[in-house]
């Protein structure tokens, strides 16, 4: 009994004494900054994942032959610069000299060398990277600190791709030497901070690298925790214990709980995310253009921003973001027009109460509320529209693929390269994974005549043609580009948000 | 004894099967991992590029054969490679199940450290104020959302307090609010079982006994009494473990705990096949494990079954 008794009381001691005794105040070590991230990408290897969150925490471990910054510039990274020759079909890279990766091995054209074979061989085939890399025929050795890439046909989006994910530069000798599970769980690269240990769904910590060619980065040590759900990371910064947390986590609705601290900010910029609800351009009432530009006209997308989207977005007249390339500001949309829209849903000869399903993702909240507001602007002009959520995945890769959605369904798109090329093939090309529905030889003759184009100016003009196009033929009801969100304590200094989440923390400092 | 054991560990390789094989094919249905890869970024994939993927990651085979794929390696205790990074399943396994146990284990604690005393209060106070007390008590956790109780104590403790972390696994303190949220929860329905189970035993003649012998009444109560009562309490509390489990998701969730649910809840998020497979092979295993424990307790706690 006794024994009992003083078990009892110990554990209410034990319980008693870790409520106090670990009441730790958040105590960072100087210039240690911590970062929420939504995903762990399971791997650190650069042709492992089209992960943004991977590109989040990477940019600080790698540097790719070109640099794109927040700006979304193209500059020198290990490169300093570049040449075009044979018509576009061979690019010429002068590479940074003296620059070493973080165990010691010297970045050079053998290293250029080995990480595009790399790519393009037999390791790159088991990832998704090596797709966006397949213009690449073979890169040459000119000498130590020049290499040449010789391309199948001339590609106008490579230099961007050049700036993040399968274009990064790895260390040949460490991942020969130590192997490539190895150099999934420990990167080397040449970037400003060097890895120091990852804990699988838990964190990945890094430190300054203090030799890098971009000079010393001002914080000591950062480390990024892997927090899932968005209450919890605004937890976590409200006490403190995280500085940033990145996007895609902060929902609309936690922005004031964000603002209404004294030592928090919010800073949102328009990120690559576009939203639309696309039409089944192949059967049903929306086979017919008439109908598709009467919900078109139906809906007051203005106000949706306006009121659902708290200004975190903007509207948007083709599916792609204003900072896309091939996007035209003098491209007008319809207007709102529900007087128009009836009479074009009578022309067409749909009787009003015609029912349509809407298809959406279950878990976007945003979405759910502002597809209940689009049903009732529908039901203004005479349709009945219900509401369909799926679970991401499904409608994304098997509703949508398969062809069985309902007359609309939501696709969310946005890609790092911020080219319009990357969205409009993959929704209109006749015969993509994304297109089910669709079939038109013009918008395909379009679309191929300009991948190969070098000349940036015809290339956009084509671009912003296909974007005209596809909303003369309406075949989405494009809603908005939101914003990207971060929510940040107020001791970092000198923090830009980057529209694609590939933060470069170098110049950010802490008090 | 042995006999018995061997019935359950073949017990133990069914349920696993029927369950792997349930899980496996289900999640097959939904949706392509490869295509999964190139959303977003990869807009310029070919069909050649996804079926480089599928080979890579061996969903190019039919259901049957990847999942004779899994048994056999099992038996190695080669979970395969995660879908997302390539990562051993055995290592993430490996780091999960010790984040998870522990956890139930103390949640469980709190639990009974809280409901017996409490429990036998009630009991032997029935009808009076403090019984009235711990039944209405009882009730409000019952009906509390685990997670609304969670947030609640983050909002207290882990914010306006700043007394314990919000969330992560760091340390003795990261336990407590994910360990009393469990706890309190299932105290609530622990205090009515063991009210209960005492009412009972207290009206047993051989309590009338030891009370006319003069004992103290603490002898009385948890030497006699609890004793007497702790072969349905058991039982229920080694169930509950099971069950805690599978609630485990949510607070792991919520508090970012990295164990077997948070492990789940990305599995399924990214169809990463391998990981969900491990997972659910070693909930299952947990759970016919505990249950065999469950017996084997009895016998401890009664002699009468351990001659039996």
């Amino acid at each position: 009994m006794t024994t009992f008794k003083r078990g009892l009381t110990a554990t209410f001691m034990a319980l008693a004494l870790s409520a106090t005794a670990f009441t730790a105040a958040p105590a960072f070590a100087a210039g240690k900054m911590t970062i929420s991230t939504p995903q762990d990408p399971g791997s650190w290897d650069p042709i492992d994942t089209f992960l943004v969150q991977w590109s989040a925490v990477a940019t600080n471990i790698f540097d790719g032959l070109t640099y794109r910054g927040p700006d979304l510039k193209i500059v020198p990274g290990l490169a300093e610069s570049w040449e075009e020759l044979d018509g576009g079909k061979r690019l010429r890279f002068h590479l940074r000299q003296n620059v070493k990766f973080h165990d010691g091995e010297p970045f050079n054209a053998a290293a250029v060398k080995y990480t595009f074979d790399r790519l393009l061989g037999e390791q790159g085939a088991k990832g998704p990277q090596r797709s966006n890399y397949t213009s690449i025929d073979s890169v040459e050795v000119i000498d130590d600190n020049t290499v040449d890439m010789k391309l199948k046909a001339p590609d106008p989006v490579l230099l961007t791709k050049l700036a993040g994910y399968g274009g990064m530069i790895v260390p040949p000798k460490y991942i020969q030497e130590k192997g490539e599970d190895n150099f999934n769980l420990n990167p080397v690269g040449t970037g400003p901070f060097k890895f120091v240990s990852y804990q699988p769904k838990v964190n990945i910590k890094l430190e300054a690298n203090a030799d890098y060619w971009g000079g010393a980065p001002k914080l000591s040590e950062l480390e990024y925790r892997f927090i899932a759900e968005p209450s919890t990371a605004v937890a976590e910064l409200q006490a403190g214990r995280v500085d940033l947390v990145i996007p895609p986590t902060i929902p609309i609705g936690m922005i004031p709980v964000i603002k209404g601290d004294p030592k928090l900010a919010v800073v949102s910029v328009p990120g690559p995310t576009v939203d639309a609800l696309r039409f089944n351009t192949r059967d049903g009432i929306t086979a017919d253009p008439k109908v598709r530009k009467a919900i078109i006209m139906a809906v007051d997308r203005d106000t949706i921003v306006k009121s659902i989207l708290a200004g975190e977005a903007s509207p948007i007249v083709s599916f792609q973001s204003a900072l896309s390339f091939g996007y035209d500001p003098n491209l007008k949309g319809l207007p709102f027009d529900p007087a128009g829209a009836k009479k074009l849903l009578a022309e067409a000869g749909v009787k009003p109460g015609t029912t349509l399903q809407i298809d959406i993702r279950g878990s976007d909240a945003t979405m759910n509320e502002v597809a209940q507001v689009i049903s009732s602007y529908l039901s203004m002009v005479g349709l009945t529209a219900t509401i369909k959520p799926y679970e991401t995945n499904v409608i994304t890769n098997d509703i949508i693929p398969q062809g069985k959605t309902g007359a609309m369904f939501q696709q969310k798109w946005g890609g790092w390269t911020f080219d319009y090329d990357n969205t409009a093939y993959a929704m209109y090309h006749s015969g993509e994974k994304w297109n089910p529905y669709d079939k038109d030889e013009k918008m395909d003759k379009l679309l191929e005549s300009q991948r190969p184009l070098t000349d940036r100016a015809q290339r956009e003009k084509i671009l912003q043609e296909v974007g005209a196009y596809a909303s003369e033929r309406a075949l989405e009801l494009p809603l908005y580009n939101s914003n990207a969100i971060f929510g940040i304590s107020k001791r970092v200094k000198g923090f830009v948000a980057a529209p694609d989440n590939r933060l470069k923390l170098n110049e950010v400092s802490v008090d | 004894m042995a006999g018995f054991l061997i019935k359950r560990l073949l017990q133990a390789i069914f349920v696993v099967i029927a369950i792997t094989l349930v899980v496996s094919f289900a999640i097959r249905l939904t949706g392509d991992p490869a295509l999964m890869m190139f959303q977003g970024g990869g807009g310029s994939m070919t069909e050649e590029d996804l079926a480089r993927i599928r080979a890579a990651l061996g969903t190019d085979q039919p259901f049957l054969v990847q999942y004779w794929h899994f048994l056999t390696g099992m038996l190695t205790l080669d979970f395969g490679r995660s879908f997302t990074g390539g990562t051993s399943v055995s290592l993430l396994i490996g780091d999960a199940v010790p984040a998870t146990l522990l956890l139930a284990f103390i949640s469980m604690l709190v639990s009974i450290a809280l409901s017996i005393p409490l429990g036998i209060k009630a009991a032997t106070a029935r009808g009076k104020v403090a019984d009235q007390i711990i039944r209405i008590l009882s009730l409000v956790g019952l009906s509390f959302p685990n997670f609304w109780l969670a947030t609640m104590l983050v909002l207290l403790f882990g914010i306006t307090l700043g007394w314990l972390p919000p969330s992560g696994m760091s340390g003795m303190a990261s336990y407590v609010m994910p360990a009393v949220t469990m706890g309190i929860i299932l105290t609530a329905t622990n205090v009515r079982l063991v009210r209960t189970a005492m009412l009972e035993t207290l009206q047993s003649q051989y309590i009338m006994v030891a009370r006319a012998k003069g004992l103290s009444e603490s002898k009385v109560l948890y030497k006699h009494a609890l004793r007497n009562c702790a072969i349905p309490l058991i039982t229920y509390f080694g169930l509950q473990f099971g069950g805690l489990l599978g609630g485990i998701v949510v607070i792991e969730r919520v508090f970012n705990w990295p164990g077997l649910g948070t492990l789940a809840f990305d599995a399924v998020a990214s169809r990463d096949y391998p990981v969900l497979q491990a997972v659910i092979t070693v909930l299952s295993l947990m759970i016919v494990g505990i249950n065999l424990l469950v017996d084997i307790a009895y016998g401890l706690v009664d002699p009468r079954i351990r001659t039996e």
